[in-house]
């Protein structure tokens, strides 16, 4: 019950619907008991032949506005409660989603994409299910169960009552159990399921290996004898599954027993009347759903409790990137100095450093280069400049400032970082272009789109602009979505633009396009390229060459050019695949 | 994806749906049996239904009403009522039981039947439909076949249910019942209008919560973007809509619900029964009336409204079988299948020499990506193929392994057509190793293995000390037991490669095919897998992709590929001399090699 507790702020929040739809539910609860009266009465009116006209209209016009009365507040507590609880999905859903827009990278390390998408669905429908589900059980079975004792007790017959009532708490206990193992049960389905999505999954991804190694019949025999184990584990669910209605029939049959066995002998001892006897037993009917649902209860809110646990446990992680207050509000400008000591991620351990002693200085409006051998560490360097981790020996500073003295706004805004793994969104290009700020017009976009060289593409896809990008709509090739990407960036017209390898998929003309238009329109801007082909960066006005984390060569093109390195072998290698690719054509 | 599919949803015309139906139907037919029994026990629970109402009307008429009952009587009746109770109880119970059995059957026979199907397709089916589509069709969509059978059931129930009910009625009463048939028409409206609004709603529901659950997964999938621009205020803010109109429209499938749904059966049921006192009672100010014949008609009346709910609850759970018959039923009609082989049992491969004689291949029936290709190996020669992405050199390994059938030419092993070997043949003379090693869950052994059970532990051992995997498994916890997590995630590529290798050796193949890794592999396992590949290729003919050109040097012969043609051919030696392409390349890498 600490759950609902727990929830209380909801249910604070919203008391008068929740006390609208739990009075409804108990008048419908005393509404319910009215029709079997009616038919006692009207089976003793007839059975004595006291029946008259006028009584009968009497009782029937009760009957029927009864029902109406009914039909009414039924609706009124479903809409209230149901949606009540739809509502607290919403709620958390939206608590959920804000929450992880505004949590650190090391979060996303922590947590993968499925686990999460499983707090936002299952966790949310557990919660869902106590918000509606767990209340009008409750309510219900309080309601429904007293009233009709009460009544069967005044009504009727107390003797018969306490006696006939004997065997329902079976139900209770019944529904309790067989609901426990149900789930543990269907928990081994699922895993079994699970297992032959695995299998599925591995075979489909390897059917070239499968199919190298001639190996389809044995693959086939696998899989049946996967299917089985599933047939085999949800064997066990249905043996527990198909207890339920027969576990009822069993118990009320009991109390039948009881009824017939003293409700005949009250009627011979005429302690009570034929039309009380009908009325009974419609009445012990009425009991079954909430006795059963007391049951019921308990497993909602075990599962509903620990799906909350589970939601709350997200909400309370925090992140490491934090606005300092009173943070620097100005955009940043002037120079960029980077002065790290060492760096290394929060999982990594200690001795393996990621970063170690970069340091350079960038003039605004300069051109800084960064090559080196995937995994050296170019990446790493750039993620601290945009915040992605806080945690370095060193500083970072931007015109004067350390970066992590601006406002988020300050700094990230005015940066156009095009990362390597260039992520679109099932959007349309167009608002992938100006994702930065939907409000910009077409022209802006195309302007954008015609400096990353993308726009003649654009307007070769059959919808141009509204072309929808990803699953649903086109494939772009790789070069294609990082020139969007770079589109996407050059739209904020940012004061450091950010070239993380972005260029690695298109050819060496495009390249030299983009770069030079960026070149001509990014005049007294700030830029950084990282880059595997040195093309990419041989125009800038210092170079600095990565390995291990650290920088071990640094200069002009030229001048890097006299040293006998790493930067002077990728660039005759580089400079000969050029050639070929020249003959190629 | 999402809208596509509830597109599909709606278009499905009724003829259409009835032709899937039959069709996904006849899945069921090897379990008729016990679908029949299963059907015969909802016959009986239906009986007992009506049973029960009639001991108590018997018992109030013929005893208490007449003031005869004795308490050897009244224990009778209670004994009787039990008795029927417990009949209940076990007929409930095995017509459940034997129906989900059935029906889970139903689901593993339509499993097994769509994968058999699925390896009997070619690599075409696999290389242009996506792994996840087909995933899906072999788990979520035959798992949703459950769903589907179980409205079977609640149909089956149903109308046994209000045929039964409505058969003991008339057995009481004729007059009485023709009246509440009266309500029949009334609930056949209801039912319709239901149907209507609810399975629009639904269908709108179920796609704003995939919209919902799409937009939350791409979010987090590009968060690193979305804060990069700083945009989480404005996606909040559109997430907010999405979420607040998934609300409504959840909102309005409960008030559908609540207004059509067991409130509105609820209330047409007392309605009847205010029809049943009025016309009992009406006959009753004239002349005496039985009793226990009116408790009789309200439970019976009860029968007849309760599975109607349930009914109009599966109604939308019908509509996702329907639709998900049909993209199981899609793949069953595939016709991409793996290519002909002519059927001659005996021939097998004894040298393994090799031919290509003027091939011509294409994958879309269009833009060939071979063009006349002719090359030999004789047997325990190497062929290397060289040229850059594009030029043709995995076209040739597709069509030699017969994962695609050429168009033209002929491909001849051992101077006979390739397609008069059974594939079994040619997949156990021919071993393939590919670029990406693939590894399966399960142990190093079972990678090596492959599920050919006739694979000795020795021979496996033998084969992984042949090409120098012996020495970093046997350092693994468990040796050739250790544990292979998915796709191999804990070994490096040069390790997973070694492997590889020892599964293609220990079938001791005629004919080796080598598609080299182009990714770096790892410094230390670099010269294993170099030694591992010269091993391999002694004694055996080798058609080998090479993308470093040092390990091919010593080939016999050299193609050199360029947009599906052979532009150059011949030894290594003679190639450099020749000044062309195959120079260029291999001064390229030389300068790579040296840096490195």
């Amino acid at each position: 019950m600490g759950i609902f507790k727990r929830l209380s702020w909801f249910f604070k929040q919203e008391k008068k619907s929740y006390l609208l739809g739990i009075l409804s539910l108990v008048i419908v609860a005393i509404l319910q008991l009215i029709p079997p009266r009616i038919i006692g009465i009207v089976v003793d009116e007839i059975g004595m032949n006291e029946i008259t006209q006028s009584s009968l209209v009497y009782w029937l016009t009760i009957l029927a506005s009864t029902a109406l009365g009914q039909y009414l507040l039924r609706y009124l507590w479903r809409v209230k409660i149901w949606g009540n609880a739809a509502k607290l999905e919403a709620i958390v859903r939206e608590q959920l989603y804000n929450h992880f827009t505004n949590m650190d990278s090391n979060f996303f390390q922590k947590y993968r994409t499925g686990d999460l998408m499983a707090h936002a669905t299952n966790d949310l429908r557990g919660l869902r299910m106590v918000a509606g589900g767990g209340i009008l059980t409750l309510a219900d079975a309080i309601s429904v169960g007293l009233t009709t004792l009460v009544a069967m007790i005044f009504v009727v017959d107390w003797r018969l009552t306490l006696i006939a009532v004997i065997p329902l708490p079976l139900l209770a206990i019944a529904s309790r159990v067989l609901g426990k193992k149900l789930h543990l049960r269907f928990r081994d389905a699922q895993a079994a399921f699970s297992q032959l999505n695995d299998k599925v999954q591995e075979s489909i991804q390897g059917i070239k290996v499968i199919k190298t190694f001639g190996q389809e019949k044995e693959d086939i025999e696998d899989f049946d004898v996967q299917t089985d184990r599933v047939v085999e584990k949800n064997k066990d669910v249905y043996k527990i599954d198909s207890l339920f209605d027969p576990a009822i029939t069993f118990i009320m049959g009991m109390s039948y027993f009881l009824t017939i066995f003293i409700g005949g002998l009250l009627i011979m001892g005429n302690e009570i009347t034929i039309g009380d006897f009908v009325t009974f037993i419609n009445y012990i009917g009425m009991l079954v759903w909430p006795m059963f649902a007391i049951g019921r209860l308990f497993n909602i809110i075990e599962r509903g409790s620990a799906s909350y646990d589970r939601i709350e446990n997200l909400l309370r992680e925090e992140t490491s990137i934090i606005e300092r207050q009173g943070a620097v509000e100005k955009p940043i400008s002037g120079n960029l100095t980077f002065a790290i000591d060492s760096f290394n991620y929060p999982d990594a351990d200690a001795d393996a450093e990621t970063l170690k002693d970069i340091h350079f200085t960038l003039p605004a409006g300069g051109t800084l280069g960064i090559v080196g051998r995937t995994g050296a560490g170019k990446t790493s360097i750039l993620k601290l400049l945009l915040r992605e981790h806080d945690h370095y020996k060193g500083q970072i500073t931007y015109g004067g400032y350390d970066i992590r003295d601006y406002t988020l706004d300050a700094l990230l805004k005015h940066i156009g970082y095009v990362p390597q793994d260039n992520y679109l969104f099932s959007n349309t290009i167009r608002e992938n272009i100006r994702f930065a700020d939907p409000t910009l017009s077409q022209s802006a976009v195309e302007a954008a789109a015609k400096l990353a060289n993308i726009h003649d593409d654009i307007v070769d896809l059959p919808n141009g602009y509204d072309t929808e990008v990803g699953e649903r709509g086109v494939s772009l090739s790789g070069g294609q979505k990082q020139r969007i990407s770079i589109a996407r960036a050059v739209l904020i017209n940012p004061e450091l633009m950010i070239l993380d390898d972005s260029l690695s998929a298109v050819d060496a003309k495009t390249e030299e396009i983009i770069l030079s238009g960026l070149k001509r329109v990014r005049q007294g801007q700030t830029t950084i390229i990282a880059a595997h082909r040195i093309s990419s960066v041989m125009h800038a006005e210092e170079i600095i060459v990565v390995d291990d984390g650290t920088i071990v060569e640094r200069g002009t093109h030229d001048q890097l050019l006299e040293v006998d390195g790493w930067y002077k072998d990728m660039y005759q290698q580089q400079q000969l695949e050029r050639k070929i690719e020249g003959e190629d054509q | 994806m999402e809208q596509q599919e509830l597109k599909d949803r709606r278009s499905i015309p009724f003829k259409e749906q009835m032709t899937i139906l039959k069709r996904i139907l006849s899945y069921a037919s090897p379990f008729k049996k016990q679908f029949m029994v299963a059907i015969g026990f909802s016959l009986a629970l239906a009986v007992t239904n009506a049973i029960l109402p009639r001991i108590i009307q018997v018992f109030i008429d013929d005893h208490l009403a007449t003031g005869t009952a004795t308490l050897r009587i009244v224990l009778l009746f209670a004994f009787i009522h039990f008795g029927v109770t417990l009949v209940r109880m076990v007929v409930w119970y095995c017509e459940l039981y034997l129906f989900n059995m059935a029906s889970e059957k139903t689901v593993q026979h339509i499993r097994n039947a769509l994968y058999t199907k699925l390896h009997s397709l070619g690599m075409r089916f696999f290389d242009k439909t996506a792994t996840g589509w087909i995933i899906t069709r072999a788990t979520n969509d035959t798992e949703a076949m459950k769903d589907f059978w179980h409205v079977f059931l609640t149909l089956i129930q149903g109308v046994l249910g209000v045929a039964i009910s409505l058969g003991a009625m008339f057995l009481l009463d004729v007059r009485v019942t023709l009246w509440i048939l009266l309500f029949a028409p009334i609930l056949l409206v209801i039912v319709r209008f239901y149907q209507v609004y609810s399975s629009k709603n639904y269908n709108e529901m179920k796609s704003k919560l995939s919209m919902l659950n799409s937009k939350l997964a791409e979010t987090i999938n590009g968060m690193a973007v979305i804060q990069q621009f700083r945009q989480e205020k404005r996606l909040q803010k559109e997430f907010k809509e999405t979420n607040q109109s998934y609300y409504d429209s959840r909102f309005s499938v409960v008030k559908i619900n609540a207004l059509l749904l067991s409130p509105v059966i609820n209330f047409l049921y007392t309605l009847a029964v205010v029809l049943i006192l009025a016309l009992f009672g009406y006959d009753a100010l004239s002349s005496p009336v039985e009793v226990g014949v009116i408790f009789a008609f309200t439970s019976y009346a009860n029968d007849f409204f309760r599975p109607l709910t349930r009914l109009m609850d599966s109604l939308s759970l019908f509509q996702d079988g329907v639709v998900s018959s049909s993209r199981i039923l899609t793949v069953m009609d595939n016709e991409e299948y793996v290519p002909a082989q002519e059927d001659n049992p005996d021939s097998v491969i004894t040298e393994g020499k090799v031919e290509f004689k003027d091939v011509s291949f294409s994958y879309d029936g269009e833009n060939e990506v071979l063009k006349n290709i002719s090359f030999k190996v004789n047997p325990g020669e190497t062929v290397a193929l060289v040229g850059h992405t594009g030029s043709g050199k995995s076209s040739i390994i597709n069509v030699l392994m017969r994962f695609y059938d050429f168009d033209k030419g002929e491909v001849l092993i051992d101077g006979k057509s390739i397609k008069s070997f059974p594939i079994r043949e040619l997949r156990q003379r021919t071993g393939l190793v590919l670029q990406d090693s693939f590894l399966f869950y399960g142990t190093i052994k079972d990678n090596i293995r492959l599920m050919n059970p006739s694979i000795t532990d020795r021979e496996i051992v033998e084969a992984a000390r042949f090409v120098q995997a012996d020495s970093f498994i046997e350092q693994l916890d468990g040796q050739y037991d250790a544990k292979v997590v998915e796709r191999g995630a804990s070994f490096s590529s040069g390790q997973k490669q070694l492997i590889s290798f020892a599964s293609t050796i220990v079938r001791d193949p005629k004919i080796l095919i080598l598609d080299e890794a182009t990714a770096n592999i790892d410094t230390e396992t670099e010269s294993l897998i170099q030694e591992g590949l010269q091993r391999m290729r002694k004694g055996r003919t080798t058609v080998a992709i090479a993308h470093r050109l040092s390990t091919i040097r010593d080939a016999d012969q050299i193609l050199v590929l360029d947009k599906g043609r052979i532009v150059e051919r011949g030894t290594h030696d003679e190639l450099i001399e020749r000044g062309g392409l195959y120079k260029d390349m291999y001064e390229l890498q030389n300068l790579g090699l040296q840096q490195a």
